[in-house]
């Protein structure tokens, strides 16, 4: 299909409403600029610096010897390092960034109180880097997606209140009687993450639960924040960003209510499946595992909204930065939660329960999902930020591609390791130590696909910093991946 | 959507209803548990953690030991985590209630930690480090069933290592000090046999049978000098102020040890340590014990195993955590505690390699873990269920 007959702009409906309205955004935009950059900048500082611990991470595991002898160097430490700094570093930070642009837009009001979010920015900085440091020295915790010691744990609290109360605060200004679907997920995600954060530091470190029930919370929080939190602001922003770029509205709204409020209720009930056959009483475990199938209602509902409203208009996947990297997020969506349901099964878990695969679940929601999305959102965003265009298409598909395939790759390779580890370990006539060298070689594999993401983030973050210093392109036209002259077009430009 | 009051109540309840489904009504049914017992308060189990122990999942949680290896036994039904041996029944919300962290663990690139204290061989039962006591804990109700008590009570050369360390506040309250009886004579008979079908004869099933005799072996450190020093009582409790053991104290390096399964505590008895030590070799496909290493599990062997773990196995994956350890000139005499090391790992002459004491406390916590003993609501693995076929773990 030619791309002739598809708007690449926002329709106007007349000059002078649609001039009135740009000046309008135009205003809005620049009033989010500092605290927005300011998330950015610090996310992708965080990025690279997790990325490099990954690569670390990733080698270590197969060449155990590497650097072994020092003490906040070794694997036990390093991983939780890189897991915290993408979790809290990159994923928290680029999510709220585009969140609070997103809130003021759609609040159709200019960001009032910047300081309370400049604040915040400043401190989650500080949490992070204080439970970073405090892992790598020997501080962690021991639960998993909490590692960060309690010092660093309030400080990114109080961050988190600063930006929550922000939130609340531009609701209240806001014009217009109508709440954008968006708005509601990311309303969500602002009150959900600090109840979820103060209920596992509540019940793990002030008044810590017994035994096993420390797990039960641990894995309680860390599915929540991986669908509530980071979930949320992932659909939100798919449901604004897509829309947007075709320049058609959402195709059912009625959809989306049934796809927001299945997604609330049943995703918060997961968690419990990853504890699969441990010493728990079986309708948790069970009661998780339904409400992971009944999580297929949301992403079917969701799924099926955004494929009908972007019928007609994929071949713009051509052009748009944005659009592909927030379809391609949208897609990722749908497998991860398929994949999610999968290895959930009793059957399956069986196999999988300790295995990489769970590895390969993680970064299919927290990368392939809800990172690109973030990628597509900032190709949207950072222009209007700094007054430029991305500089060089070519990065940017090669940011794509190097992506898409360092992602693609690492999945595979940790699903097929870890069916295979699974397999072999319960299979008792084979000794244990050869169940870790099955999957030796996938890991291998997975580090091939880690230089594919170290090179795609550096790519980014080159040209985020060319943004940054003013050094993108001067014009009215968006940066398209492909020429669009050539299709002959030009008169929708 | 118009309106905010229905989004802000929705948003509310549905993750309220989570939080009380997922976190609050499991915590009003399983929150609350306490040690099992028997009706005169004898036999607690489990114990509370304390001293070194608690000092040492301390380590353990700063180390990440936790991304590699799992603590909980999957039902038989369910996985073949107890044909793996790596536990002789699933494990149970009680197992844990002094936990804290809790470490169960998502991942096994290394193998399942929760038995890897009952693998402790009975030689370390006279070596100090209270880290070892709970194998005796549990070893009583489970030798008790097949062999008479033969070991004399005092027959114990070794130093009670621990006397210097304030006794364990075990459970044990009137120490019957005079028999470990029991367990005493049992050596011989998991060692007897390859360590593959050792497990039959642990079975955890034998428990309810012999009540008396876990007590007495609770009962022994209140009775400090004259019982084993190894059998501190208390499974967590050990409260350890001395150095690990210096492992391999009699002939007996190669011993039974090999055997994974809870079998091995029953060794757990002072008469152990000589009757044992020419029985049979390592029967496990791994780890191959060679002759001159520290017998396997032992708190020595561990500390091997931390230092170089491709020592041990050559296809072991697992980092070393030389930085837990240090290297230092033998000023006078070498240390009990320096590490047995052979060939390129060996010290230059004339230095020693030694544990810091976060590597005892870790060596302790290991050692501490241990889930043999049964528990009444769990249903303990037939002993056919693990059938000799698999030498491997």
């Amino acid at each position: 299909m030619n791309a002739s007959g598809i708007p690449l702009k926002e329709p106007s409906v007349s000059a002078a409403a649609a001039d009135a309205e740009q000046v309008e955004r135009a205003l809005i935009d620049a009033s989010t600029r500092v605290p927005v950059l300011m998330f950015y900048t610090s996310a992708m500082a965080w990025l690279i610096i997790g990325t490099l611990l990954a690569g670390f991470v990733s080698f270590k595991l197969h060449t155990p010897d590497l650097l072994s002898d020092i003490s906040f160097l070794t694997w036990g430490r390093v991983r939780p390092a890189h897991m915290n700094v993408m979790v809290y570093g990159w994923a928290s930070m680029a999510g709220m960034g585009t969140a609070i642009w997103l809130m003021a837009r759609l609040c159709r009001t200019v960001l009032r109180y910047p300081l309370l979010l400049v604040a915040g920015a400043g401190f989650w900085n500080l949490g992070v880097l204080l439970g970073v440091g405090g892992i790598l020295i020997g501080d962690s915790t021991g639960y998993q997606w909490l590692e960060f010691p309690h010092y660093a744990a309030i400080v990114l609290f109080v961050a988190y209140t600063l930006v929550v109360s922000w939130a609340v605060l531009m609701f209240r200004f806001r014009r217009g009687e109508q709440i954008y679907i968006t708005q509601w997920y990311l309303l969500g995600a602002f009150l959900w993450f600090p109840w979820l954060y103060a209920a596992g530091q509540l019940m793990l470190f002030v008044v810590p639960v017994q035994g096993v029930l420390q797990a039960a919370v641990g894995w309680w929080y860390a599915n929540n924040l991986l669908f509530l939190w980071f979930g949320a602001i992932g659909l939100g922003t798919a449901y604004y960003m897509i829309p947007k770029v075709i320049g058609r509205p959402v195709y059912s709204y009625h959809l989306a209510t049934i796809g927001f409020w299945t997604y609330a209720l049943f995703s918060s009930w997961t968690g419990m499946q990853r504890l699969v056959d441990g010493p728990f009483p079986a309708w948790m475990i069970t009661a998780s595992i339904a409400a992971t199938i009944l999580t297929m209602i949301p992403v079917a509902t969701v799924g099926l909204n955004h494929h009908m409203t972007m019928q007609g208009y994929f071949p713009l996947l051509r052009y748009s930065p944005t659009l592909r990297f927030t379809v391609f997020g949208a897609i990722s969506y749908t497998v991860f939660s398929v994949v999610g349901v999968l290895i959930s099964l009793r059957s399956v878990a069986r196999y999988v329960n300790f295995t990489q695969a769970s590895i390969a679940y993680s970064h299919l929601g927290l990368y392939a999902f809800f990172t690109m999305v973030i990628f597509g959102s900032m190709y949207y965003i950072v222009p209007r930020l700094v007054g430029r265009e991305w500089r060089y298409a070519s990065l940017i598909k090669l940011h794509f591609w190097a992506s898409v395939y360092g992602i693609g790759l690492m999945t595979l390779m940790l699903l097929a390791g870890g069916f295979l580890q699974g397999e072999n370990m319960e299979n008792p006539s084979l000794a244990f130590s050869e169940t870790t060298e099955t999957v030796l070689p996938y890991l291998r594999g997975r580090s091939l696909s880690g230089l594919l993401l170290t090179a795609s983030h550096f790519i980014f973050a080159y040209h985020f910093g060319l943004m940054l210093l003013g050094l993108g392109r001067t014009s009215t036209v968006p940066t398209f991946l492909n020429p669009v002259e050539a299709e002959g077009s030009e008169a929708h430009l | 959507m118009k309106g905010l009051a229905p989004l802000f109540l929705g948003i509310f309840g549905t993750f309220a209803f989570s939080w009380v489904g997922l976190t609050l009504i499991p915590n009003w049914q399983i929150g609350h548990l306490d040690p099992q017992m028997e009706e005169d308060g004898s036999d607690a189990y489990p114990q509370p953690q304390s001293g070194m122990v608690e000092r040492g999942a301390h380590v353990y949680a700063a180390n990440g030991c936790i991304y590699c290896h799992s603590q909980q036994v999957r039902a038989d039904y369910a996985a073949d985590d107890i044909e793996r041996k790596w536990g002789g029944r699933r494990s149970a919300p009680r197992d844990y209630i002094f936990e804290r962290p809790v470490f169960l663990g998502k991942m096994r690139m290394g193998q399942d930690l929760s038995n890897i204290g009952a693998r402790v061989p009975a030689e370390q039962e006279n070596a100090p480090p209270a880290g070892a006591p709970s194998p005796a804990a549990s070893a009583a109700p489970q030798g008790g069933a097949p062999t008479p008590g033969a070991a004399p009570p005092g027959a114990n050369p070794s130093p009670p290592a621990n006397a210097g360390s304030p006794p364990p506040k075990a459970t044990a309250s009137p120490p019957p000090a005079g028999s470990p009886p029991a367990a005493a004579g049992s050596p011989a008979a998991p060692s007897a046999s390859p360590a593959p079908s050792a497990p039959a004869a642990q079975s955890p099933k034998a428990p309810p049978a012999s009540p008396s005799p876990s007590a007495v072996a609770k009962a022994s450190p209140a009775a400090s000098p004259s019982p084993p020093a190894g059998s501190p009582g208390t499974s967590r409790g050990a409260s350890p102020s001395s150095p690990p053991p210096k492992a391999p104290t009699g002939p007996a390096p190669k011993a039974p040890l090999a055997s994974p399964s809870p079998s091995a505590i029953a060794n757990a008895s002072p008469g152990g340590m000589t009757s044992v030590s020419p029985g049979t070799p390592a029967a496990g496909a791994w780890p191959v014990q060679t002759t001159g290493e520290p017998p396997m599990y032992s708190a020595a062997w561990q500390h091997v195993h931390l230092y170089s773990p491709r020592s041990i196995n050559a296809d072991s994956n697992m980092p070393s955590y030389r930085f837990l350890y240090q290297v230092r000139r033998i000023s006078d005499v070498p240390s009990d505690e320096a590490l047995k090391l052979t060939g390129s790992q060996a010290p230059p002459e004339g230095w020693e390699i030694v544990p810091t004491y976060d590597a005892k406390c870790l060596v302790a916590y290991l050692i501490s873990l241990n889930q043999s003993h049964p528990l009444k609501e769990v249903r303990s693995a037939a002993p056919a269920a693990s059938p000799p076929a698999a030498p491997g773990k």
